[in-house]
């Protein structure tokens, strides 16, 4: 085979294929060709599958004592809110006060002298004080009739986180009863009448007495309780303070409000509510939290439809899963402490349940704003569906493990969104009732993918 | 040059044939499936033929054989005997497309590399004796998307759910081959292949989370193939006379066979008909060449399709134009025009398909002595069409081919 080789010049060879090798490596913007049309697409299927409870649940039980009313950082005032039976034994009415009891006086005061100069005074002379508190007029239930709110100095010791209507100390392992149940011998400091129709503020005047008396802050019985009179009523008290009608030294003509701070601020009620019996709860002072144990089962036998798809028994895996959520029916709970406002629903994993109720629990489910309820669906005559998603766990039970590969407990805790939230609290219908919890999933299958 | 499996970088140093080689598969692998255009047809099949072949056969309206002075071809199994340097080429080929589909439209947008290939002469004390070749090149593809908009009724609520589904694959075949002249005017050649590639298919299905109820997850399902099998061909290039050059080829291949992977069910076993084809190239003057081509391949008869779906079209052609508008002492630069009639194998509902193709390009031969090209780059730009009722698709599409020699 006869062979030449021609002579030729530097080949730039190395140097095209370096910008064809850039060109191909840039070169990466798709856009596949879409078609909305049916046949092409491989159809899937979707089905609605409400597992009763003995199915995928079992021990259901309420655990209560979660936080104090101290934590909650608003107060109640009620008297004889809501008396009826609940959960069969009859109930006399709430009965609520708030506590308050403010620290150190102020030490100083920026005043306008007699030349018009601001300037801070140390020599403050404190007269006397107004105690000011507002109520939150939409959560508050008051048959819109003026309330009579009542001041009153306590003179017994009392513990700003832990008293409670009988206990003017309720610690671990110490407890002293009030004198008088309801915050023991107390004087008057002063009332007046609040008219909803008026605005959502009370003012009452303190004397100085009480004023001089107050500023000994090594004296623990210092305090305040208001309360009302006026049956049927129960308000809630979004913020109290009192002010310090003084007379600076650098201005003696003149009088100046300083505010004083509030070291405690707590209510006490009564009656305490009691354990619930054949009802689910959750939310209230000290809250009360449902607990279920989920067994997910993996393999189903119905519906009809999907059966004739896919054929039965049907594996569940945690893809099919596009929605769960367990489904509660509400009830009427006692009156006294119904929610006059929308609740708010979480649910977490039991990280131990062995330990429960002292269990740590899981992250949020219902993310930051819960699961909202009407305050409507527990009045009678009640009985409306509340639907908790849980999709995510109920992949993660299915798939054994969380997506991150962590172990996933299979015991729950359904609980307000935060605690304590309320004094009042939600009801729902027991594990054994006709409209006991459910779970409603929903489940998607395709048609294969065969070619 | 030297037998060394060695070449030089562009600043004179020495690269390794081998990982020349082994970077040119790399990126061949790890890029798109390798396609010449996307498409709804043979949806319910392999998809569409991809066109194997170099932005210099592209503008010329050729079918991959042929055509005198071809480099790197992985149809024309002959066609390297004429290397005399080592030789890589690389073709690059976006596509920008749109379709009807009776009331519905749409675009797409693609990049591919549909051919790639080395041409090694083995050489000797008495010359080059033989070329061998690897190449990879692009066989079917099917890459589209298809959403549908339905409703069910959960809880006794109207619940809208959006389907897709996503198909993107293709197979891919590599070929070794060998190359051989038998004296000064015929070349003979022969290539075995084994086809590669996956099919990748994901059903998505998303509800409306507001009708459901919130913290809906999207259903997904995702299925893959992979493919093998093997082809094997054997042609020739004659020149009966200076002025004319002539190719022809068969190639038979053995059943594809489409293999889930873990998690995905159904196989899938193709028969492949065997494909003839056939090709000439003419000068008319020292600066002007004419080429026709042809393809013969009878899917009718092919198993493992779903009935009805294999076309009754049997016949491919081109023919095409190439002017050496500047030609100087050691470059050129040819202008290049072509069309070509396809006729894909797999229908979109009843209609045989047909392809037709109208294509330009232009070669930038960078260092070229004898009819030999050692460096260039070739373009084509064309515009085509394809359409089996109801389904119309056009489509632009550009190949870059990037060639070296002597490396």
């Amino acid at each position: 085979m006869s062979e030449h080789t021609p002579t030729i010049p530097r080949s730039p060879g190395c140097r095209i294929l370096a910008v064809g090798v850039l060109a191909a490596a840039g070169a990466c913007t798709e856009a596949l060709p879409t078609v909305e049309r049916k046949e092409l697409v491989r159809s899937g299927f979707a089905t609605e599958v409400i597992l009763e409870y003995d199915e995928f649940a079992s021990g259901a039980r309420v655990y209560g004592g979660f936080g104090r009313a101290s934590d909650l950082g608003a107060g109640f005032v009620a008297h004889d809110f809501g008396p009826q039976p609940d959960d069969g034994s009859a109930q006399e009415g709430l009965k609520a006060s708030s506590l308050l009891r403010f620290g150190r006086y102020p030490k100083t005061a920026q005043v306008s002298d007699t030349t018009g100069t601001t300037r801070p005074d140390s020599m403050l002379t404190f007269l006397f004080g107004r105690l000011v508190m507002r109520f939150d007029s939409l959560s508050s239930v008051h048959n819109d009739e003026p309330v009579e709110i009542f001041a009153h100095a306590l003179t017994e010791p009392w513990d700003g986180a832990t008293a409670t209507w009988d206990y003017r100390v309720d610690s671990v392992g110490h407890r002293e009863r009030w004198s008088v149940p309801g915050g023991g011998a107390v004087e008057e400091i002063g009332r007046t009448t609040w008219d909803p129709e008026t605005g959502d503020t009370i003012k009452i005047r303190v004397d100085s007495t009480w004023i001089a008396a107050w500023s000994d802050t090594t004296d623990f019985s210092r305090g305040v309780r208001v309360s009302t009179t006026t049956p049927g009523v129960r308000l809630r008290v979004s913020s109290a303070l009192l002010r310090l009608e003084t007379i600076p030294s650098s201005n003696p003509d003149s009088i100046i409000q300083v505010p004083s701070s509030t070291e405690n601020r707590t209510f006490i009620y009564a009656p305490a509510a009691t354990a619930p019996v054949k009802t689910l709860r959750v939310g209230g002072v000290p809250a009360w939290r449902t607990v279920l144990d989920l067994d997910i089962p993996s393999v189903l036998n119905r519906p009809d439809e999907l059966c004739e798809l896919v054929g039965c028994p049907v594996d569940i895996t945690a893809d099919h899963v596009s929605y769960a959520a367990i489904r509660l029916t509400t009830r009427t709970g006692a009156r006294a402490f119904a929610p006059t406002d929308t609740l708010s629903l979480d649910l977490r994993s039991v990280m131990a349940p062995e330990i429960l109720p002292k269990s740590p629990l899981g992250p949020s489910r219902t993310g930051a704003f819960g699961t909202l309820l009407p305050h409507e669906w527990f009045q009678p005559p009640a009985q409306e569906i509340a639907e908790i998603p849980v999709t995510g766990l109920v992949r993660d039970l299915l798939r054994g493990e969380t997506m991150d590969g962590d172990p996933v407990s299979k015991t729950i805790a359904i609980l307000s969104i935060f605690e304590p939230l309320t004094v009042e609290y939600m009801s729902f219908d027991w594990a054994s009732s006709p409209a006991a919890p459910k779970l409603r999933i929903v489940l998607n299958f395709s048609h294969g993918g065969g070619t | 040059m030297s037998g060394a499996l060695s070449g030089r970088s562009a600043r004179g140093g020495r690269i390794p044939i081998p990982a020349l080689l082994g970077a040119a598969l790399l990126l061949a692998l790890t890029a798109p499936a390798a396609a010449s255009a996307q498409s709804f047809l043979g949806f319910r099949a392999l998809g569409v033929p991809v066109g194997a072949v170099g932005a210099r056969g592209t503008a010329l309206g050729n079918l991959g054989i042929g055509l005198a002075r071809v480099e790197i071809s992985a149809t024309d199994p002959a066609a390297s005997s004429r290397l005399v340097f080592p030789t890589f080429g690389i073709t690059m080929q976006p596509t920008w497309g749109s379709f009807d589909l009776e009331e519905l439209t749409g675009t797409s947008r693609t990049n591919h590399l549909p051919l790639l290939g080395i041409g090694y002469p083995v050489r000797t004390a008495d010359g080059v004796v033989g070329v061998a070749t690897v190449s990879l090149s692009g066989h079917m593809e099917q890459r589209w998307v298809a959403r549908r908009q339905s409703t069910v009724v959960l809880s006794e609520v109207e619940v809208e759910v959006q389907d897709s589904y996503r198909n993107d694959g293709g197979t891919s075949v590599v070929r070794v081959g060998w190359a051989q002249r038998l004296g000064s005017r015929l070349s003979l050649g022969v290539s075995a292949g084994s086809y590669l590639g996956r099919l990748d298919r994901v059903f998505d299905r998303e509800l409306d989370s507001l009708a459901v109820g919130g913290e809906v997850y999207s259903f997904r399902e995702e299925y893959a193939w992979q493919y093998s099998g093997y082809l094997v061909s054997a042609g020739f290039n004659a020149e009966p006379h200076p002025l004319v050059h002539i190719a022809g080829a068969a190639e038979g291949s053995g059943n594809l066979k489409e293999t889930p992977r873990e998690g995905t069910e159904g196989e899938g076993l193709y028969s492949i008909p065997l494909r003839f084809s056939a090709g000439a190239s003419g000068s008319l003057s020292p600066r002007l060449a004419v080429n026709v081509s042809g393809v013969y391949q009878n899917w009718a008869a092919s198993d493992g399709f779903l009935a009805g779906v294999t076309s009754g079209r049997k016949w491919s052609y081109g023919a095409g134009l190439e002017w050496r508008a500047v030609e100087g002492l050691t470059r050129s630069l040819p202008v290049r025009f072509g069309y070509r009639r396809l006729a894909p194998p797999f229908r979109f509902e009843s209609e045989d398909p047909v392809e037709s193709i109208w294509s330009a390009g232009v070669g930038l031969n960078l260092a070229e002595e004898e009819d030999i090209r050692f460096g260039w780059m070739d373009l084509a730009i064309e515009r085509g069409s394809r359409s089996s009722a109801p389904l119309d698709e056009h489509f632009w599409r550009a190949t870059v081919t990037l060639g070296i020699s002597r490396f």
